[in-house]
């Protein structure tokens, strides 16, 4: 599961539109499972399928299962699998006692999981979701959420791209990230190598006693310690003051250095934190957004 | 496939735009008061006839009947410029990408469009037909029933390709419609709907050979109610016969330009 994330404006949903044949490129090429999107869009077609954000791309007049019949004809779905696949979306989506009801009478969040049915109705090789919880509550968004995660990308292994707003979002779901600004792909990796590879990314806070000027200069000194920031601290342990330092460092692994700095300056390490970024600090620093 | 994806969107059409109280009213009853209004406004003639020339031959038909055809006729025309306004529709509802994401085969989708209008007109039809036989007489003269057949069957299919070009300006544009409702009157005019052919200016008459219209309403008015046989009318069921072609050739190349055309405009959206 790939996230792409990004600022408004930046593409996310032009290059989805590329990807699934509704937009053609300016310049250049994009290829889905190896098919170029414009040369052998009919066949693209047929491997993927999309869910947007916003309760589009459904009939409004027709029921549920109407809606997804008449895309499963769109399709070519296998005739005899039909029934069973529409029913089954249903059930999985939790729609199965609306099924034959307009979607004109259908809550925000129903119409938005009948549009996951419709994305899913081709049985698609790659799906793709533009900010598929915009505008939905909390639970349902979680459980779509959860849906996607476990029922599409775990256990019938597809392959989704999911643009998003919600950092937590994508933090939660994807296994690859990528960040783009103006159009351009800036970054792409795991969360966690993307983490490793933000200069100062990391901090470490330490609450410490007998701390002294040398062990400051010291820990500055250190190669991937890039600011060390002391900070007054209201407490004392075993009688004696508590000073809290914030050292930013480029990675996870200076931590053992910066304690064994720490541990031959004499000082005495009361407790110590290890907070790496959160994918809200990348998406700032690849982007350069606030 | 192609005959799913036709079917599948020319029920679609017709639960979604026209099966509902509303249009029923305006397809099926409205149509009807119009054949009552065009039997009054022309009972008074009622024993007049009009002469058609055609191939050298001069046809003398009933008014009423000439008239009331051409009516027919020309909705049917009308019916499948409103073809290319269910795209439009599809637009207003954001479904247009939802269509064009999958690979259905694009003719299928027009033809199923024209389809479920063509559908539509089927009930005007009936209700035209059925104020006619209740209250006016109409002198009927068909000699060769086989030739009615074909001249009903080559209208409507020339007209039903010609609708499918028609709906590739709305996959275009969201201004798609308004460039086919400004064949509207130009149409009416031409096609000899309400006058004979003969009466127009010569210099116009290569304009109203390009429409099927204006070969239908020849076809079917002197099969109808001229005693016209198949002979007679070979010209005109020829020549709907290669607009149909034509014409559904036409709509292959326009849907995929239109298609092109706004995925590279990104247009799709708009509505």
């Amino acid at each position: 599961m790939f996230g792409l994330l990004g600022p408004n404006g930046a593409g996310k949903t032009t290059t989805v539109k590329i990807l699934c044949t509704l937009l053609e490129p300016t310049s250049g090429h994009a290829f889905v499972k190896g098919y170029d999107v414009v040369k052998d869009a009919g066949r693209v077609r047929k491997i993927v399928n999309m869910v947007a954000g916003g309760e589009r791309m459904l009939y409004y007049r027709l029921t549920g299962r109407e809606n997804l019949r008449y895309f499963a004809d769109l399709y070519d779905a296998p005739k005899k699998e039909v029934t069973a696949r529409v029913n089954n979306l249903l059930e999985l989506m939790g729609l199965s006692d609306r099924a034959d009801d307009e979607v004109e009478k259908y809550s925000k969040g129903m119409r938005q999981r009948l549009q996951v049915c419709r994305g899913l109705i081709n049985n698609p090789e790659v799906l793709f979701l533009d900010e598929p919880t915009l505008g939905l509550d909390v639970n349902i968004a979680k459980d779509l959420r959860s849906f996607v995660r476990e029922k599409i990308v775990r256990e019938q292994g597809k392959t989704v791209l999911l643009t998003t707003h919600y950092m937590y979002e994508a933090e939660e779901m994807c296994d690859r990230v990528g960040f783009i600004s103006k159009g351009k792909l800036v970054a792409v990796g795991e969360p966690q190598e993307l983490k490793r590879r933000m200069p100062s990314g990391f901090s470490i806070e330490i609450l410490v006693t007998r701390l002294t000027e040398e062990t400051i200069s010291g820990l500055g000194k250190l190669e991937s310690v890039r600011k060390v920031i002391t900070t007054d601290y209201e407490g004392e342990s075993e009688g004696e003051k508590i000073d809290r330092l914030v050292v930013n460092v480029d990675n996870d692994e200076a931590l053992p250095h910066v304690l064994t700095h720490m541990a031959s300056t004499h000082c005495r390490v009361v407790s110590f934190n290890l907070r790496g970024p959160t994918l809200e600090d990348l998406f700032m620093f690849y982007t350069g957004e606030k | 496939m192609f005959t799913r994806v036709a079917m599948a969107e020319a029920l679609k059409s017709l639960k979604v735009y026209f099966f509902s109280g509303r249009t029923l009213v305006w397809t099926l009853v409205l149509p009807l008061g119009n054949g009552l209004y065009l039997c009054f406004l022309y009972l008074p003639f009622a024993t007049k006839s009009v002469n058609l020339q055609f191939n050298a031959a001069t046809y003398t038909i009933d008014l009423v009947g000439f008239t009331i055809i051409g009516q027919l006729l020309y909705s049917f025309f009308t019916m499948m410029l409103l073809a290319g306004a269910s795209f439009e529709a599809e637009r207003w509802q954001g479904t247009l990408e939802a269509l064009l994401l999958s690979p259905a085969n694009r003719i299928a989708l027009l033809l199923g469009e024209a389809l479920a209008n063509a559908v539509n007109y089927t009930w005007m039809l009936i209700a035209l037909v059925l104020s006619w036989v209740a209250f006016i007489r109409v002198s009927i003269l068909v000699t060769d029933l086989f030739a009615l057949f074909a001249s009903l069957a080559l209208s409507y299919l020339a007209m039903v390709a010609l609708g499918m070009c028609l709906e590739t300006f709305d996959i275009y544009s969201r201004r798609g419609s308004i460039f086919t409702a400004w064949l509207q009157e130009p149409v009416m005019f031409l096609s000899g709907q309400i006058f004979p052919l003969q009466s127009m200016p010569g210099f116009l008459l290569p304009f109203s050979y390009l429409l099927p219209l204006t070969f239908g309403l020849m076809a079917v008015r002197l099969t109808l109610l001229g005693g016209a046989s198949m002979h007679e009318v070979a010209v005109p069921l020829v020549a709907l016969a290669i607009m149909t072609i034509v014409f559904l050739i036409l709509a292959r190349v326009l849907v995929n330009y239109a298609e092109r055309r706004a995925k590279a405009k990104a247009t799709l959206t708009q509505f």
